[in-house]
């Protein structure tokens, strides 16, 4: 990388009029690369030649420690993994470790973490909307997306008193019990919800210029996707068959009716489009985990200690709001996995961007890499 | 044909950008969602974690925490330090207990894994900035919180009676 | 009876009083021209903070918020607090920019938006200098900017601000072309460049030219919008894009002359459609009967314009460069040049050879 840099620097040796490529270095501060990704941007005028992620600036080495942490102590760090959606990595943490240890969630759990994944699928679609919009240049979706955001996090306040880092979806079960009034609360949420969706689209979906920015900007062939290991709604804007909830039901998916959001052209106005059809088909998903959730305990029997058996490793995943999310861990025996590994969707979707934006404006990149739903802290942990 | 679609587009386009713009011009005619923090404050939730406080016994003039490191235990950041002696009476109580919040990420455990009633989280307390970070690591005597006396609280401590935030009534 | 007019009479009948008195009558046309254009430059640099106070307030009530509410009443003085911090700031600036045009071009882009004001009729009589060639010296004088905002982004020595003045340079020349040519029309009907001639048209014509020419007029908003680099076309300083583009190494004083710049630019090209499609400073239709002066009239239609352009960037997204061009030559240009020849034939048709 930094010969690259140094190159730029040099003159080019024949001649004084040389051209040389016109290196910009976009990040780590930058309005649109979302916190703190560095892109090296090579351009031709105003067409990008090669764009280059740059990782590490939010490393916090999550996965070293959790080797030094028991297993409930974990589930605070995956809160950090990915903090737009933390109830999803709560969860792919604790069923993993569920199945590794053989503990069955009771069926209060199950349904209540249903309506909190989604929830939070929902709440993460509404920032993912709103940033990918003002990416594009629209900013008034972003404060529409995150008032209704806050509405759901007042929803997680009320249940388990934070709004960020929830730390509510445990091994064995939840937190806590919902609180009588979140039930009525939460349909409450719904029905307001449900209309916005349109708003949001009559503000974006067939705007002549949001059309302009993303119809065919951005293709992802299936092949090229599946090869490149995108997943998640990048992927399913590709046409693929990609969602976990439906191939490898986990929770009581198999048990609701939900339809799995596909659109085929690949480009980023898919991606926005299945994004928007989710959130629908997360609205049905809570509505009906609601009609099922029954009095009973919300934990499991667990032994106070909670030990993986030795030389034991599992692989699980789940669908996180931005797509697989894998947790990958080795029990040793002892109170303290010898080994995790997450396997995040941001970081895998990452990778196609150099060869999305390769010949495309500069503005494209801020496109491409919003219609990925790339978040930071989840490409570096 | 083409001329035909050329125009079509133009006036689809039209439309549409009439379609956006009536969105924010009808909320532009609505109320604001907004509240105006110092000097309304949203009464939080209950179970709000915001700030963890020891409770202190004043009819028996002691901390309940009897210095069992449970909560040390469970801490994964390792953020409290704390130490019991045993009294005459045979039983042990806290003599020191240190929290630095500039290493806590209010996850809870410490309260939850408290068996005698010892660590709370204070929903009311949540404008923790301070202007030196050494302020951030809290005593026993900083941490200091005694539960008022109404029988409300007592009857149903665990119910919401807080009403809920305005964002969610609006 | 309180007109516009009224009011300009009975100012420069005191004036030329005091002339006589101070023994300088002769001195006159000279002095009068500065005095009415310093009090349009006053005019103006308080409305142009009222106009960002109202854009912060018209986005932030677009978006469910509340927007500048500290400083006085409904945060009004916000602005003023902004424009003394942005005076006493410190002026950072980079090493190696080119120090000349570095310094030259903040004043250039606010002095050639300014200059624009000079021939707007805010009334019947009230204007700094009525031009028989009014539309032509605006157009020519609002061409300045790109000047201003290419020497910006190449001066600054920054890579961002370079990619904002390249295509600041190709937006503002294409985008000239069909406001240039949607205002032609207009030309055609009246048969004068003059814009209180085109008002006093509208007057006896006893029509706005909205209605037969709202074609021209969407076009012209869409190209002034443009002009005046602002958002969906504000690709020049793209934030999400090139950070601040041309202004992004420009801090303090400097930077408030481009910020008052593009807000100039947006009220010249407001007035111009007012004065153009909207009749400037004519009563709505029935009624005249308030006798409410022309002024006000002028001042009300021009806030509804500069809130619909508010209201369009708030709402639509940005477009491309390259789409952008597309939109203006491919869009813009032929149809303005097809409303060109409508226009032709149907005045033609209805009035003869000449439209007078």
């Amino acid at each position: 990388m930094t010969d690259l840099l140094l190159s730029q620097v040099k003159l080019s040796g024949e001649s004084q009029f040389g051209t040389d490529e016109y290196v910009v270095n976009m990040g780590p501060q930058h309005p649109a690369t979302h916190g703190v990704l560095r892109l090296i941007v090579k351009l031709d005028g105003e067409t990008v030649k090669e764009t280059i992620p740059v990782l590490g600036y939010l490393h916090r080495s999550i996965e070293k420690i959790s080797e030094n942490r028991t297993y409930p102590q974990c589930i605070t760090y995956t809160d950090r993994v990915d903090y737009v959606s933390a109830m999803s990595v709560n969860l792919a943490f604790a069923l993993a470790t569920e199945r590794l240890m053989g503990i069955e969630a009771p069926a209060r759990a199950q349904w209540l973490r249903m309506v909190f994944v989604e929830l939070q699928r929902l709440a993460s679609h509404l920032l993912w909307m709103g940033a990918f919009a003002g990416d594009i240049g629209a900013l008034t979706p972003f404060l529409y997306g995150l008032r209704e955001r806050e509405r759901i996090l007042d929803l997680f306040e009320m249940t388990c008193g934070q709004r960020l880092t929830y730390n509510y979806i445990r091994i064995g079960g939840v937190m806590i019990d919902v609180l009588p009034e979140f039930v009525p609360k939460c349909r409450a949420f719904l029905d307001y919800f449900e209309p916005k969706i349109a708003e949001y689209e009559g503000l974006l979906t067939y705007n002549p210029i949001f059309l302009e920015r993303t119809k065919g900007v951005g293709v992802i062939s299936p092949e090229v996707g599946i090869n490149a290991g995108i997943c998640g709604p990048s992927l399913r804007g590709s046409g693929v068959s990609c969602d976990v909830r439906k191939q490898q039901p986990y929770l009581f998916y198999d048990q609701v009716k939900f339809n799995e959001c596909l659109e085929t052209a690949g480009d980023c106005w898919s991606r926005y489009k299945v994004r928007m059809n989710e959130m629908r088909e997360s609205i049905s998903i809570i509505r009906q985990s609601l009609d099922r959730l029954e009095p009973g305990p919300i934990e499991a029997k667990m032994p106070p200690v909670l030990k993986a058996p030795t030389n034991s490793e599992i692989y699980s995943r789940i669908e996180s709001s931005r797509g697989e999310m894998g947790v990958y861990l080795v029990g040793d025996g002892t109170a303290k996995p010898w080994k995790v590994k997450y396997r995040c969707a941001s970081f895998s979707n990452l990778y196609l961007l150099d060869e999305l934006t390769r010949g495309w404006k500069v503005a494209d990149i801020m496109a491409v890499l919003g219609s990925l739903d790339m978040i930071v802290p989840e490409v570096d942990r | 044909m083409g001329i035909v679609r050329y125009f079509r587009n133009i006036l689809a386009g039209l439309w549409n950008l009439l379609v956006g713009l009536s969105v924010t011009t009808k909320y532009f005619f609505k109320g604001t969602t907004t509240q105006q923090y110092p000097e309304e404050r949203l009464p939080l939730p209950v179970r709000s974690r915001s700030m963890i406080k020891l409770i202190y016994d004043d009819e028996k003039d002691q901390f309940n925490c009897v210095a069992c490191l449970m909560c040390m235990k469970a801490c994964p950041n390792s953020c409290i330090k704390l130490e019991g002696v045993r009294q005459a009476d045979g039983k042990r109580r806290m003599t020191t207990f240190k929290l630095d919040f500039s290493t806590c990420i209010f996850c809870g455990y410490c309260v939850e894994a408290c068996g005698f009633d010892a660590l709370t989280f204070v929903s009311e307390e949540y404008e923790n900035s301070v202007y030196k970070r050494g302020s951030l690591l809290q005593d026993e005597q900083a941490m200091k919180w005694v539960r008022p006396h109404s029988p409300a609280a007592e009857a149903a401590p665990i119910e919401n009676t807080a009403p809920a935030t305005a964002g969610a009534q609006s | 009876m309180l007109t516009g007019e009224n009011i300009v009479q009975l100012v420069s009948g005191l004036l030329h009083w005091a002339y006589a008195q101070a023994g300088i009558s002769s001195l006159a046309g000279v002095i009068d021209p500065i005095i009415s254009a310093v009090v349009m430059f006053g005019f103006i640099a308080v409305f142009v903070m009222f106009l960002v106070w109202m854009e912060r307030k018209v986005s932030a009530h677009m978006q469910s918020r509340i927007g500048p509410n500290r400083v006085g009443p409904l945060g009004l003085l916000q602005t003023v607090a902004d424009a003394i911090k942005l005076t006493i700031k410190e002026d950072v600036k980079p090493v190696n920019r080119d120090k000349v045009p570095y310094f030259i071009a903040p004043i250039v882009a606010f002095v050639a938006t300014f200059m624009g004001m000079v021939v707007i009729p805010f009334d019947k009589g009230v204007v700094v200098q009525d031009l028989n060639v009014g539309i032509l010296y605006i157009i020519a004088i609002t061409g300045f900017t790109v000047i201003a905002i290419l020497t910006a982004g190449w001066s600054s020595n920054n890579k961002y601000a370079l990619l904002g003045g390249f295509r600041s340079a190709a937006q503002i020349i294409s985008y000239e072309v069909s406001l240039v040519l949607s205002v032609v029309p207009i030309i055609m009907i009246t048969g004068t460049l003059s814009l209180s001639g085109i008002v006093e048209y509208q007057k006896q014509a006893g029509y706005w030219f909205i209605l037969p020419q709202i074609v021209a007029f969407l076009i012209f908003i869409t190209s002034a919008t443009a002009e005046a680099n602002r958002a969906p076309f504000d690709i020049p300083e793209a934030e999400s894009e090139l950070i601040g583009g041309f202004h992004t190494e420009y801090s303090g004083v400097k930077f408030a002359m481009f910020f008052l710049g593009e807000y100039i630019a947006v009220v010249v090209s407001s007035a111009v459609a007012v004065t153009l499609f909207l009749g400037g400073w004519l009563p709505l239709p029935y009624l005249d009967f308030l006798h409410i002066p022309g002024f006000v009239w002028f001042l009300a239609k021009l806030l509804l314009v500069i809130y619909l352009i508010m209201a369009f960037r708030w709402t639509f997204p940005r477009l491309r460069v390259d789409q952008l061009m597309d939109f203006g030559w491919k869009v813009l240009i032929p149809i303005s040049i097809i409303n060109i020849l409508a226009t032709a034939v149907v005045w033609f048709c209805l009035y003869g050879k000449g439209a007078q």
